[in-house]
């Protein structure tokens, strides 16, 4: 870990250096990513995300320009921090810290300050961000002290806090509201690199204080199911773009709330986290190509499809697979009802992202920068023609970090 | 079963007897869709195969060991073609031969001038090789194979004039209604008719086929032990199993009450007719029965559930015979009246075979005598009524003393082949039905004089019947036009059909069959002799007197409105469940269409009402939301 502190000390001095010189920011954010880069797929992949949300920034004007490359890295150096970390303090520092650069980046916009925005999102965070971290350090006490009445308040509140931070249903209010007001290319970070540090942190939470209880897998499974039919009902009758991928993001949300139900069963954990995180690369590509084309109100036509195929799940695109993965590790811990769920909003999904991509169609006016940057999310989608096995092994080895220190 | 010996012959001659007509109506089916002048010509390959058949059933008849010849084919399911040649097969083998092969001469020249003549060759080729199936077939899976042929060439065959357009070719005053019911019906509704009426009762026997296969692991009637399997069934079980398999025959040989497709099956050709009424089809009903009868050999086995099973084919039988005597008495249809006739001998084939229950292995010899009796008669009566169609452009009785003196050859060859068939000595179906009555005779001590009294009724009915279809064709019925041209070929195949009647007399005479000594000794018994001289005075009086008003008439003429099952009821039965179908149908429409769009739809509105953009509500609502979960969490964490 000590990369890390190399690429943040990169980051700093290179972003200070880019108020003078716009282009230092993005060298040094480049070059804190590659310091962070290692031989995991998974960690390449999220490496991919970052380095496409970076290039999406040159799409835009506006005030925060050579900043915003900082604050990307940021998100990502602590992507990759919490990924290795197993220490709580670090862990939910790299929460915040992931999380505050959105703060201002939601902001951004080509030619003012949306302020409205801002306090509206940022309202929601700091609230998810106050129960996430009481709740987090809850837990891990009341498994220090055997206090099983806290626990489940401690649980209740993490969930809560992650619920509203990544726009889980019921607590999703914010994600249709800002994902149409915002500007798409801040949006499309939000919802792509900043929404892993969340669930993983999460992930090694719950599994590090499991008590072995069904309660928390009835709360999980259940809020999990409630996202996935909000978020596709939602989507269904919605007419605009950006609400459609809102809802979208809601019911995508929901599929990755589901894996981590699995967690009571410690022997699948690995397969529940291959399918949570590869799920969430599915809608990060997703999120990024179609926000894009957003922007530009433009897309590439056989791209659009690709990523609207992928979201809906059919095989062999990368969002079949992650959803494989987490039907399987649900099926093997007898979770069978939220695997029923899962399916049934699969099939409900086919009507809106195709309805989707109808509302890019003849539209092919976008700039050079955003075409290439849809192809290769597009081109993403299609590595899973084989098999990901890797995935598996990415998140075996990652496994070995699970488990955090102190409890 | 143990008389069976197993033989070995060369395949190739029960491939040639099966696929020589078949194959040999290839040619004409194909050439006819392109040119239907060359097509024409072909007619006559289709007969050849049909020819090739005849020879190859009368070198079985007379050269052939009997026993069984199997060739294997689904060996472990005990699925295997076999052949049986006994002593029934060998002479309706023989018979269906004969008589296809003279009936498709007779069509080279009724048919010439048909607009569909490629579909009428093959179906009447089809028919004839799966007769031939269902004759030689040991093997009850094979049997099925050519009564499903038979099932399949009737409806293409009684629905060949498929266009409806010609009022010679339908049943019935057009027209004419009778309260709901429509008395008349075409081509199209007769094909249909059949085929409907027939799957009836296939169900059910396929059904028994596939129960007897399950209990004695084998499907060939000879090899079945019988006996074992009635008592291993129980008497109920024996009821079910017997009722089912029978009610393919019944169907199949139209007794009562599914006769009515056999009279409206008179919109087929007459060729077809002939055929469908001696020795196809029809016959092939009581044929199975008379099989399965002579291995099973009831009178050996005393079970009650048989006993109840022969009884009822007995009085189902002659009940239907006596139905179909009656309507023939009343019918104004040449065909029709003829059609009637035979379902009433079929009744009687039923209930002398049923009589062998009580009296042994002759009655299914005395019914399988009368089948091929009456065969050559019906086929000749039939290439007559089809000859004067031709002649008068008239499907109705009508004819007098100018049509006897300008086609006296017809009008003679009718005269003997009605007062053969009609059981007037010394002729023909004199000594067989003579032997019927004894068989029928010997049940006095079971069910009195019923079965007797009942077959001199029907005897008596049927001769006054003949004499009616004779005396209003050629002497006293209403003037006719004639239209006479050719007829040649027609001729001489009926011709043909009539001296075989001559030939089986001959062989009683003579001795050459084995059974020949029974039907004389009946023939000379005073009560047989009694019956002769009814069934002669009836034909006279038929024959004076043939037309009667009477409102019993009216109603017989009417066939007693059996046909309100098939158009009335059957229909509204068949409606019912086609409703509710169509509503569950509607329904789901229903449901799939706008029930789940409509929740999914108003869901979708409600959940997308959340979103009203104001930053107070959300707080309130999320922070609300989280209080209430937090309390509860507490609230379970403490209990």
């Amino acid at each position: 870990m000590e990369l890390a502190i190399v690429s943040l000390v990169v980051l700093s001095i290179t972003s200070a250096i880019s108020f003078r010189f716009k282009y230092a920011g993005l060298a040094g954010a480049l070059l804190a990513v590659f310091i962070m880069a290692i031989n995991n797929p998974l960690l390449m992949l999220v490496l991919i995300i970052a380095l496409l949300n970076l290039a999406s920034l040159d799409l835009m004007k506006g005030f925060l320009r050579g900043v915003d490359y900082g604050l990307v890295g940021l998100i990502f150096v602590s992507t990759i921090y919490a990924f290795y970390s197993q220490n709580l303090a670090f862990l939910l520092a790299m929460f915040v810290a992931s999380s505050v650069p959105t703060y201002m980046l939601v902001m951004a916009s080509d030619d003012r300050i949306r302020m409205e925005v801002g306090v509206k999102y940022i309202t929601f965070m700091v609230i998810a961000t106050v129960l996430f971290i009481i709740g987090s350090v809850l837990m891990v006490h009341s498994k220090y002290t055997s206090a099983e009445a806290l626990y489940y308040v401690g649980f209740t509140m993490l969930i809560l806090g992650l619920a509203i931070e990544v726009g889980v249903a019921p607590f999703h209010e914010w994600v249709p509201d800002v994902f149409d007001s915002a500007d798409p290319i801040p949006v499309s970070i939000i919802a792509s690199i900043a929404k892993f540090v969340p669930f993983v942190v999460a992930f090694k939470i719950i599994s590090s204080t499991s008590t072995g209880s069904f309660i928390p897998v009835l709360i999980v499974g259940t809020l999990a199911v409630i996202s996935m039919l909000m978020g596709n009902i939602g989507a269904l009758t919605s007419q605009k773009p950006a609400r459609i991928l809102a809802y979208s993001t809601v019911a995508n949300m929901g599929y990755i709330l589901a894996a981590l139900a699995v967690i009571y069963k410690p022997e699948f954990i690995y397969l529940a986290f291959a399918g949570a995180m590869l799920q969430l690369l599915t809608n990060s590509f997703g999120k990024i190509g179609f926000f894009l084309g957003l922007k530009e109100d433009a897309m590439p036509r056989i791209e659009s499809y690709i990523l609207a195929l992928s979201f809906i799940g059919l095989p062999p695109l990368m969002g079949f697979w992650s959803k494989l993965y987490i039907l399987a590790s649900l099926v093997y811990s007898n979770l069978i009802w939220i695997a029923v769920f899962l399916v049934i909003n699969s099939a409900m999904s086919v009507p809106y992202y195709i309805r989707l991509v109808r509302l890019f169609e003849g539209k092919l006016a976008f700039r050079k920068l955003a075409g290439y940057l849809i192809t290769v999310s597009a081109v993403i989608m299609l590595i899973t023609i084989v098999p990901p096995n890797w995935i598996v092994e990415s998140s075996r080895i990652l496994m070995k970090y699970l488990v955090i220190g102190g409890v | 079963m143990e008389s069976l010996t197993l033989h070995t012959i060369t395949p190739i001659l029960w491939l040639a007897l099966f696929f020589a007509p078949i194959i040999a109506s290839f040619p004409i089916a194909m050439i006819w869709q392109v040119d239907r002048e060359i097509g024409r010509k072909l007619s006559l390959i289709s007969v050849i195969g049909l020819f090739i058949s005849f020879l190859i059933s009368l070198h079985i008849l007379f050269s052939v060991e009997e026993g069984r010849y199997v060739y294997p084919w689904l060996t472990s399911l005990g699925i295997n073609f076999v052949f049986v040649v006994d002593y029934l097969s060998k002479y309706m083998g023989a018979l269906t031969g004969f008589i296809a092969f003279i009936i498709g001469i007779y069509g080279l020249e009724y048919m010439k001038e048909d607009y569909r003549l490629g579909w009428y060759w093959f179906f009447f080729n089809l028919f004839t090789a799966s007769m031939l199936l269902v004759v030689y077939s040991d093997n009850l899976f094979m049997l099925l194979i050519g009564w499903e042929g038979l099932g399949i060439a009737s409806w293409g065959l009684i629905g060949h004039w498929f266009r409806d357009d010609d009022e010679l070719s339908y049943v019935g005053v057009i027209d004419r209604k009778v309260g709901p019911l429509r008395m008349f019906w075409s081509p199209s509704t007769g094909g249909w008719r059949a085929i409907s009426t027939i799957r009836v009762g296939d169900m059910p026997m396929f059904l028994a086929v596939a129960a007897i296969f399950a209990l004695t692991g084998t499907l060939d009637i000879s090899q079945i032990h019988w006996g074992e399997l009635f008592e291993k069934l129980g008497t109920a079980g024996t009821i079910i199993l017997l009722f089912a398999f029978l009610m393919g025959p019944f169907t199949k040989s139209a007794q009562l009450p599914f006769s009515e497709w056999l009279m409206t099956a008179m919109t087929g050709p007459t060729t077809v007719s002939a055929l469908l009424h001696s020795a196809t089809m029809v016959a092939a009903g009581t044929y199975l029965f008379m099989r399965i009868s002579w291995y099973i050999k009831p009178w050996e086995i005393h079970l009650p559930g048989v006993e109840i099973i022969y009884t009822a084919v007995l009085f189902l039988g002659l009940i239907s015979s006596l139905y179909g005597a009656s309507v023939a008495l009343a019918s104004r249809e040449r065909k029709v009246l003829l059609a009637a006739s035979t379902m009433s001998s079929l009744g009687l084939m039923f209930a002398v075979s049923a009589s062998s229950n009580w009296v042994g292995e002759l009655g299914v010899v005395v019914a399988f005598w009368y089948l091929i009796t009456h065969a050559f008669a019906k086929a000749t009566l039939f290439l007559v009524a089809g000859h004067l169609i031709h002649e008068t452009h008239d499907r109705f009785l009508g004819g007098d003393r100018e049509v006897f003196s300008k086609m006296k050859l017809t009008a003679i060859v009718t005269l003997f082949a009605t007062i053969t068939l009609a059981g007037i000595p010394p002729l023909t179906a004199y000594w067989v039905k003579s032997a019927m009555d004894e068989a029928l005779h010997e049940l006095i001590p079971h069910f009195s004089y019923l079965p007797l009294l009942l077959l001199i009724a029907i005897s008596a009915i049927y001769s006054a019947f003949l004499a009616k279809f004779f005396t209003l064709n050629f002497w006293k019925g209403r003037h006719v036009h004639l239209h006479l041209h050719g007829g040649g070929l027609m001729k001489l195949a009926y011709t043909l059909m009539a001296s075989m009647l001559i030939l089986l007399l001959f062989s009683i005479y003579s001795g050459l069959d084995e059974h020949s000594g029974e039907f004389l000794h009946a023939g000379i018994a005073i009560t047989s002799f009694a019956v002769g001289l009814i069934v002669s005075g009836s034909y006279i009086a038929g024959f004076v007197k043939p037309e009667y008003e009477s409102v019993v008439g009216r109603i017989l003429y009417d066939r007693v409105y059996v046909m309100a099952l098939n158009d009335y009821i059957a229909s509204r039965i068949g409606w019912f469940f086609v409703e509710i179908l169509d509503s569950f149908s509607k329904l789901i429409d229903n449901i799939t269409h706008s029930i789940i769009p409509d929740i999914f739809e108003i869901l979708s509105i409600a959940i997308r009402r959340i979103q009203d953009g104001s930053l107070e509500r959300y707080a309130k609502m999320v922070v609300g939301l989280a209080l209430l979960a937090l309390l509860i969490s507490s609230a379970a964490g403490w209990l």
